[in-house]
């Protein structure tokens, strides 16, 4: 027996809707390519557009200023006795892992300028002050209480580098 | 296959259900007797003369020979034809009924549609810990 | 009693079991950058998934076949394999953001890494599908995801200032961000309220629960009520980021953000309350998209299925599911980030929709399949008018994921 026939009966029963269906699909699938090239277009406007060094480096910023909320908002709750030691120190670990992908973003930057390369400099130089405040702050959270450093020195550490964030940020914005 | 514009001869009155095998046939759910799943149609097989050959007027219209499953739903969707021999068939005369679902009068499990299902229960599933469990 | 105690206990589940790590987190990332002006998606997308719920629940009770027997049986087989395909995929990305929803969970309640957790999870996730009964986990799961309450308490706790709460809810782009922006947002938060696999689950729950006509009170009560105040407890997540973290300039970009709303409002014991609801929500739609990625793939190749069934006499559905949760491992095991998965999958989830609804929309008027059950006239023209918005949304997600880079 012929499984070609089954196929062949199936094919000329449905003829008429099979065609409709085809086409319809050709139809769709030109739509998606159309809709793939106009997003396309709209990739390469945006690259072009978007101001390398200076965009990265305020895009860099913004994320790390709101690690660095996040972690004060953390400290602040901990000192408070809102929050769990297991849950600071996590959030301090995300928030950290946050200001390492911006410092590493901005570290492979290859700025063509020598104000692009300044403005890499200085946010480098924030970056490597906001992971130090980090740093104090979760030596402060591991030696538990009346050590030094102090919960309320790593906040004070953060405070700093938040300051220094602030900063940049307003003069990469005004630029 | 014909066009469409040329206007096909009217089918002849049969007694009965008339059913379209694209409709109530293809890709529908196939139990066995005891309302166990077994497969889904993937095709049809259809008696009658090979393919390109003249018919000759009065010779009896084609019957369904058996439900196809298998490796035909990957040629069916990707083009190509499996050899005869590797088509597992659920011959027509086992289908009990056919409505939202086609149902079967004989039990699923020893048919030859069935014997990936027993290979990986046999194989894999039935030698874990608690694969026989009943959950109710 | 015992009647009302069941319709009870189906609301509660259904409240329970409405949030997921992608409501978590889309909820929490949008709050937190856009106020509350994109509220009014969310509820636009839980009567949209009231809608189809509802009427996948009706075709499963009545015809006894659930979703995606209906969607292979109306699309043919090509059709319905690259539904398959495309269903399949994202709803697997879906059960790799929730296991690593509760993992990321379980670090926050013990401060051990997410990685390790990841093994234990799936594991658990396993051992609940391979033996509990389909009604203890559904149960189970849903009240202890109610403890999510605690966002809406927190709400409370935190004394916003109410008016200004309210003058965000107006519908418009906050300055700092763009219209794109606005929008691909409105389109992660519709595709995180409406996941396909809601559908899925709750069809082939339906004919796990051996449904009849005579159930479809109940659960269209379970929908109508459930579901909504489910929607309030996801908007409830957005409202506790905008008092807390939209104003300190957080943007969050981690499950440890979203709880510090909750700690400040409510403190440690709200701390414990959230990360337990969080578990479950996300321990019980992983048990959920699992299922459903066994029941897709079941229904498609006509296999046996369902969790009524010993393992053994449906040996490829549960093979399926177990090749689904080690895929799933091995991803998280990369070091991808959960979070950024779970964006992915509501925006991925939004673009499959028109594939999941139109099959159900067009079988529920089948009376072949439906006898006198089949929509009534305003049914229809909601389902229509659901249809448009989600093929818009559907088409404009990938452009508008290009051009804000994600969202970012």
């Amino acid at each position: 027996m012929d499984p070609g026939l089954s196929r062949g009966l199936e094919a000329r029963v449905l003829v008429n809707a099979a065609r409709a269906r085809a086409a319809g699909w050709r139809a769709r699938s030109c739509r998606k390519r159309l809709y793939g090239g106009m997003a396309l277009a709209g990739l390469v406007l945006l690259t072009a557009c978007s101001g390398g060094t200076s965009h990265s480096v305020s895009t860099a910023v913004k994320d790390s200023s709101s690690a660095v909320a996040t972690a004060r908002i953390a400290l602040r709750q901990d000192m408070d006795g809102k929050l769990t030691r297991a849950a600071t120190s996590t959030t301090l670990d995300d928030e950290l892992k946050e200001i390492q992908t911006s410092r590493s973003t901005v570290l492979k930057l290859s700025p063509a300028t020598p104000e692009d390369r300044d403005t890499q400099k200085q946010a480098l130089d924030v970056l490597d002050q906001c992971a130090a405040g980090f740093a104090t702050a979760r030596a402060a959270l591991a030696t538990n209480d009346g050590g030094n450093p102090s919960l309320p020195d790593g906040d004070k550490a953060l405070a700093g580098a938040q300051d220094a964030l602030k900063q940049l940020e307003d003069k990469v914005g005004s630029k | 296959m014909t066009s469409a514009s040329a206007p096909l001869p009217r089918a002849p009155k049969v007694g009965g259900r008339i059913l379209d095998a694209q409709l109530h046939l293809m890709d529908r759910q196939v139990l066995d007797h005891d309302g166990v799943p077994v497969t889904t149609v993937d095709d049809l097989e259809v008696s009658g003369p090979a393919l390109d050959v003249e018919i000759a007027p009065g010779s009896p219209a084609p019957v369904i020979t058996a439900l196809l499953t298998g490796s035909v739903l990957g040629t069916r969707i990707f083009g190509g034809r499996p050899p005869s021999s590797r088509l597992i068939r659920i011959p027509w005369k086992d289908v009990a009924e056919v409505g939202v679902v086609v149902r079967l009068g004989v039990k699923g499990e020893p048919l030859d549609a069935s014997w990936v299902e027993r290979w990986v229960r046999d194989k894999i599933i039935a030698r874990i810990p608690g694969g026989s469990h009943d959950p109710r | 009693m015992k009647r009302l105690l069941g319709v009870a206990l189906g609301i509660l589940t259904a409240i329970g079991g409405f949030v997921d790590i992608g409501d978590l987190v889309t909820n929490a990332v949008v709050g937190s950058r856009f106020g509350l002006s994109l509220v009014w998606v969310v509820a636009v997308g839980v009567v949209g998934i009231c809608l189809f719920a509802n009427m996948s629940g009706r075709v499963a009770a009545v015809s006894g076949r659930a979703t995606f027997e209906v969607i292979r049986e109306r699309l043919g087989a090509r059709a319905g394999l690259a539904n398959l395909a495309a269903s399949f995929l994202i709803n697997l990305m879906t059960v790799t953001a929730e296991i690593g929803g509760i993992a990321l969970s379980l670090q926050l309640a013990s401060s051990v890494d997410y990685l390790l957790w990841i093994p234990v999870a799936a594991v658990a996730v396993w051992l609940v599908i391979w033996r509990v009964r389909f009604s203890i986990m559904e149960n189970v799961t849903g009240l202890l995801g109610l403890t999510l309450v605690i966002f809406a308490v927190a709400v409370f706790l935190l004394k916003p200032d109410w008016g200004a709460l309210a003058g965000q809810l107006a519908p418009t782009v906050p300055q700092q961000e763009t219209f794109w922006s606005y929008s691909y947002y409105a389109i992660a938060l519709f595709g995180a309220a409406m996941t396909p696999y809601e559908v899925f689950f709750f069809s082939s729950g339906a004919v796990e629960e051996k449904w009849s006509v005579k159930d479809l009170a109940q659960s269209r009560i379970n929908v109508l009520v459930g579901f909504p105040l489910g929607g309030l407890l996801s908007v409830s997540i957005a409202v506790c980021a905008a008092i807390v973290l939209l104003p300190a300039g957080v943007s969050v970009t981690s499950l440890s953000q979203v709880v510090l709303p909750v700690a400040e409002g409510a403190g440690k014991l709200g701390l414990a309350f959230v990360l337990v609801g969080m578990v479950a929500a996300t321990f019980g739609a992983a048990l959920e998209t699992t299922l459903s990625s066994g029941y897709t793939l079941a229904q498609f190749f006509g296999w046996s299925w369902g969790k009524f069934r010993r393992p053994a006499q449906a040996a490829r559905f549960h093979l399926s599911m177990i090749v689904c949760l080690l895929v799933g491992m091995a991803v998280l095991a990369t070091g991808v980030d959960p979070v950024l998965v779970t964006e992915y999958s509501v925006v991925f989830s939004a673009i499959a929709l028109p594939l999941t609804y139109l099959p159900i929309l067009i079988v529920a008027n089948d009376p072949q399949y439906m006898g006198e059950h089949v929509n009534g006239r305003v049914v229809n023209v909601l389902g229509m008018v659901f249809l448009v918005i989600i093929l818009v949304a559907s088409i404009a997600a990938i452009p508008l994921m290009i051009v804000t880079g994600a969202g970012s």
